[in-house]
């Protein structure tokens, strides 16, 4: 036997796994988005989505919610990770744990925590209630809001490691030789550490946009069916109307909205690696 | 480095703190609370403690057959994913197959895909191909979304391993099978064992593919609980979930003790 033949006994099952489970099954649903009755060519599913006031109004909170999902995550996530980063090693190991404990358990289980939450009389809305902030009928389930704070909790948490992992490899005495050199703090951390951690930033951001765009779980049940975004409209043709090929046709879309996304990022870090 | 910090930015950096790790523990402290309260209805702040919701649980023939169902599916997963996706990540790091940096790219490839693409892809896919989904359709979804992560950590050690090693290996006489076994596999595990948390994890908690493969009695943990929310939510379903909490808990110290959080979490 030779050393490439051992190899590729090797690769083998991993293989014939990603052919079986990943590529075949995309192609299939293809084939199902483009399929017309008798098996004929057609665009008429992708027409149908396009064409709908409703459909474009699920694309549409669809991409917003994303951003804005994607946006909050960086507001927040960038900060965290340069404090993490930056903290004694105690504190740090303890501030990595509360990151990935809510990581590490099912997005269900966390959903179900801000159902509770969020509910009428949950605590957001009791305490706004009780501080007279807001009408009695004020309420946070099934709004776009209870999605938004639901998301950002469930993502963060991916935004968050990316940039630490950028920022646990960035030599501190950079920053230290700029603040030597009579550069504030704000200074230092705009001009210094933000650019180096743009990698880490951009990767996260990536990652935070595909999720939240392909995300049903949570947005099913904190938006409810009033609300619907794309990936739950697939979901509702999948299990409710039983609507294959339109489902193919939406995941299709879905697709193509983050290779859009995803392309440019690729080529950028395609482009930093070669040069 | 933190001392030349002015105090009134120290001061604003611990309430952003406080604040973020409140936003992230929220959802889970709210659940564990809600688990032990007396109250009929989902309340927080809990009334009283009581653990007959866990009883209730414990008692309930659906979510005992999910989770036996999860467990099983998890073990199964992470098993394969450590065979196939260690062999691969041996396979791609030697390098001497043509293409082995696009091979590399198609074998982490699922990371990037959402997982809900691929889910309908499967759902189609099998009913077309072999009839109605069951267990191993489950069984091979997860393994796919599972595999990338254990070809990733297991590349990543053997990218600081010695290749030496090996060779030296080779020249003493040792045989393939041997020269796997004894020299490149004991290499492999700290990554294998990475990877076999994130397999096993992931697994458990996964409900984007097991809700569109589900059929009754092919039901999972998260997939049993995202039923009982949409339709009647009581603090058995917040006893389920802290019960998962507590298994992510307990990975988590087993995590620490086998490899460190820190490196486990920033690769």
């Amino acid at each position: 036997m030779t050393d490439r033949r051992e190899n590729l006994l090797l690769l083998l099952p991993g293989l014939l796994l990603l052919g079986l489970a990943f590529f075949l099954p995309i192609a299939r649903m293809l084939v199902l988005s483009v399929e017309g009755e008798a098996g004929t060519l057609t665009g008429e599913h992708f027409a149908r989505f396009l064409t709908d006031p409703f459909y474009l109004g699920v694309l549409w909170r669809t991409v917003r919610l994303s951003l804005l999902i994607t946006v909050l995550c960086a507001l927040i996530g960038f900060p965290l990770a340069y404090i993490i980063a930056r903290a004694p090693p105690r504190l740090s190991l303890w501030l990595i744990v509360i990151v990935i404990l809510p990581l590490m358990t099912s997005v269900v289980v966390r959903t179900f925590g801000w159902m509770v939450i969020l509910s009428r009389n949950g605590l957001i809305p009791s305490t706004l209630r009780d501080l007279g902030l807001v009408g009695r009928t004020f309420a946070l389930m099934q709004t776009e809001t209870a999605i938004v704070l639901g998301m950002v909790q469930v993502l963060l948490p991916f935004m968050v490691l990316s940039v630490l992992g950028v920022l646990t490899r960035l030599d501190p005495r950079l920053e230290e030789a700029a603040r030597t050199m009579g550069c504030s703090f704000a200074g230092s951390v705009r001009r210094v550490v933000l650019p180096l951690a743009l990698p880490g930033l951009a990767a996260g951001s990536v990652l935070v946009f595909t999720l939240s765009a392909s995300s049903f779980v949570t947005p099913n049940l904190l938006g409810g069916s009033r609300l619907q975004v794309l990936a739950a409209s697939i979901y509702r043709a999948v299990t409710q109307t039983l609507d294959w090929p339109f489902a193919a046709a939406q995941a299709v879309i879905l697709f193509a909205g983050i290779v859009l996304v995803l392309a440019p990022y690729i080529r950028q870090t395609a482009r930093a690696a070669h040069g | 480095m933190v001392r030349e910090v002015p105090p009134a930015l120290r001061l604003a950096a611990w309430v952003f703190t406080l604040a973020a790790a409140v936003f992230l523990l929220a959802p889970l402290v709210v659940v564990m609370g809600v688990s032990v309260s007396e109250n009929q209805f989902i309340a927080f702040p809990p009334e009283g403690f009581t653990l007959r919701w866990y009883k209730a649980v414990l008692g309930d023939a659906r979510y005992l057959s999910a989770a036996w169902v999860s467990l099983r599916l998890a073990l199964i997963v992470t098993v394969l994913a450590l065979v196939v996706g260690g062999a691969a990540a041996i396979a791609l790091h030697r390098r001497t197959l043509p293409g082995s940096e696009v091979l590399a790219t198609l074998f982490l490839s699922p990371l990037i895909l959402p997982t809900i693409i691929f889910a309908i892809g499967m759902l189609m896919f099998w009913s077309a191909v072999f009839g109605p989904v069951g267990f191993a359709t489950l069984v091979l979804g997860h393994l796919l979304v599972c595999l990338p992560y254990v070809v990733r950590t297991t590349l990543a050690v053997l990218a600081e391993s010695d290749p030496f090693l090996e060779e030296a290996a080779r020249t003493m006489g040792a045989g393939r099978l041997q020269r796997l076994w004894r020299v490149v596999l004991p290499q492999c595990r700290p990554g294998l064992a990475a990877g076999a948390f994130f397999a096993f994890n992931i697994s458990f908690d996964e409900a984007v593919l097991s809700l569109f493969l589900r059929r009754p009695g092919l039901t999972t943990l998260p997939v049993q609980i995202y039923g009982q929310m949409e339709f009647s939510p009581d603090p058995s379903v917040a006893a389920v979930s802290s019960i998962m909490i507590f298994i992510t808990v307990a990975l988590l110290v087993v995590i620490d003790r086998v490899l460190g959080i820190r490196r486990f979490s920033t690769g």
